[in-house]
């Protein structure tokens, strides 16, 4: 009961700002820029590996949106609607400076079992500090499929690579990311 | 497998969005976002201007057409059994009146008195056709015009009747 009338409230509120903006109200739009800045930069942050970029298509991203309001009809939520311009802009935008995102032969991971998954801890920030590792195919698949939450059918239309080989990508970028957070574990276990 | 990664990024989604852009990002949205509105407001205010002058020509052409067009009113498009009946009448008038005007030379004083009871109804005739384009009921108007051209060939056949009756009292006079 409570989180519903929670809920309600919170969509409200949007509904409200993105009317808003429809009006051109230049609070409401800096009221939605402040709710969805964070969220939004990290996301595109998370595909172009790349601070420059990720500001870049911040800026564009947010400019079409509030320029092309009228285009957005509410079937979703503003903030489904924006990620959407986000990472079709980042994906767009990393697209230029490789030629081909997903290359296959990327790095080869070593398949080793460790014999200890549980002691490792899982911590946001060495999640995030090793995902910039990844090279970019496996890093905007996993993210893509992670963070995203789209299917290896949308991931394989959005980046013009077939299912199978967003399926190869995914399992390969858990993997590499896996080695490569034991790797600092041990690490840090040895200078504890 | 690597499932406990995947099962922990999914359950603190959230957690992950901790980057923030440059302080300065919105500043420089809203120095775009202003550029458009002025845009927006020139573009405006031309379309403004060009519907404003399309008006302007609009009722300057409206205002020396229309009067044309209401004088051009057409009895046919009020009424076309009365216009039929407007012209036959009209022509039977016309007839009649260069027969009273042959009788004019031998007897001016009758003819200018019975052209003085003609013109008065002729007036009225002209008055309801004026009055007909900017009337309500245009229908009305047409039927009193085409009953006063009927009583003006009336009267024009009674006068007629009277001259041929005084001419032929003058002929046995004058035998």
């Amino acid at each position: 009961m409570n989180t519903k009338t929670l809920e309600a409230v919170y969509i409200d509120k949007n509904i409200e700002l993105v009317n808003g903006c429809r009006k051109g109200d230049r609070e409401a739009q800096f009221a939605l820029y402040k709710l969805y800045e964070k969220a939004m930069y990290s996301a595109a942050l998370r595909i172009l590996n790349h601070e420059g970029e990720a500001e870049d298509v911040l800026q564009e991203a947010f400019l079409e949106a509030f320029t092309r309001i009228g285009d957005f009809r509410g079937d979703t939520t503003f903030g489904l609607w924006l990620k959407q311009i986000i990472i079709h802009k980042s994906i767009n935008s990393l697209r230029k400076r490789k030629a081909e995102i997903v290359s296959l032969d990327g790095v080869d991971v070593a398949e080793e079992v460790l014999s200890d998954e549980r002691a490792m801890e899982w911590k946001v920030e060495g999640i995030k500090a090793a995902m910039k590792e990844l090279p970019d195919g496996y890093r905007v698949v996993l993210t893509l499929y992670l963070f995203e939450g789209y299917d290896h059918e949308e991931i394989s239309h959005i980046l013009k690579i077939s299912e199978a080989t967003s399926r190869t990508q995914l399992m390969r970028a858990k993997l590499k990311l896996k080695n490569m957070l034991e790797k600092k574990g041990a690490r840090d276990e040895y200078r504890n | 497998m690597s499932t406990e990664i995947e099962d922990f990024i999914k359950a603190n989604k959230k957690d992950f969005d901790t980057d923030r852009p440059k302080a300065d990002m919105w500043a420089k949205i809203e120095e775009v976002l202003d550029k458009e509105d002025k845009k927006k407001k020139v573009n405006l205010l031309m379309w403004i201007g060009i519907a404003a002058s399309v008006i302007v020509l609009m009722s300057i052409t409206l205002l020396y057409i229309s009067p044309l067009k209401k004088e051009r009113v057409n009895l046919a498009d009020v009424n076309p059994a009365y216009a039929k009946k407007q012209l036959r009448f009209a022509s039977l008038i016309e007839e009649k009146r260069d027969s009273l005007e042959v009788f004019a030379a031998s007897d001016p004083e009758l003819y200018k008195k019975f052209n003085g009871d003609l013109s008065q109804l002729n007036r009225a005739y002209e008055d309801l056709k004026k009055t007909l384009p900017s009337s309500p009921n245009q229908q009305l108007v047409v039927k009193a015009m085409v009953k006063n051209l009927e009583i003006q060939l009336q009267l024009l056949n009674q006068q007629l009747s009277i001259i041929s009756e005084v001419s032929a009292y003058k002929k046995e006079n004058s035998i």
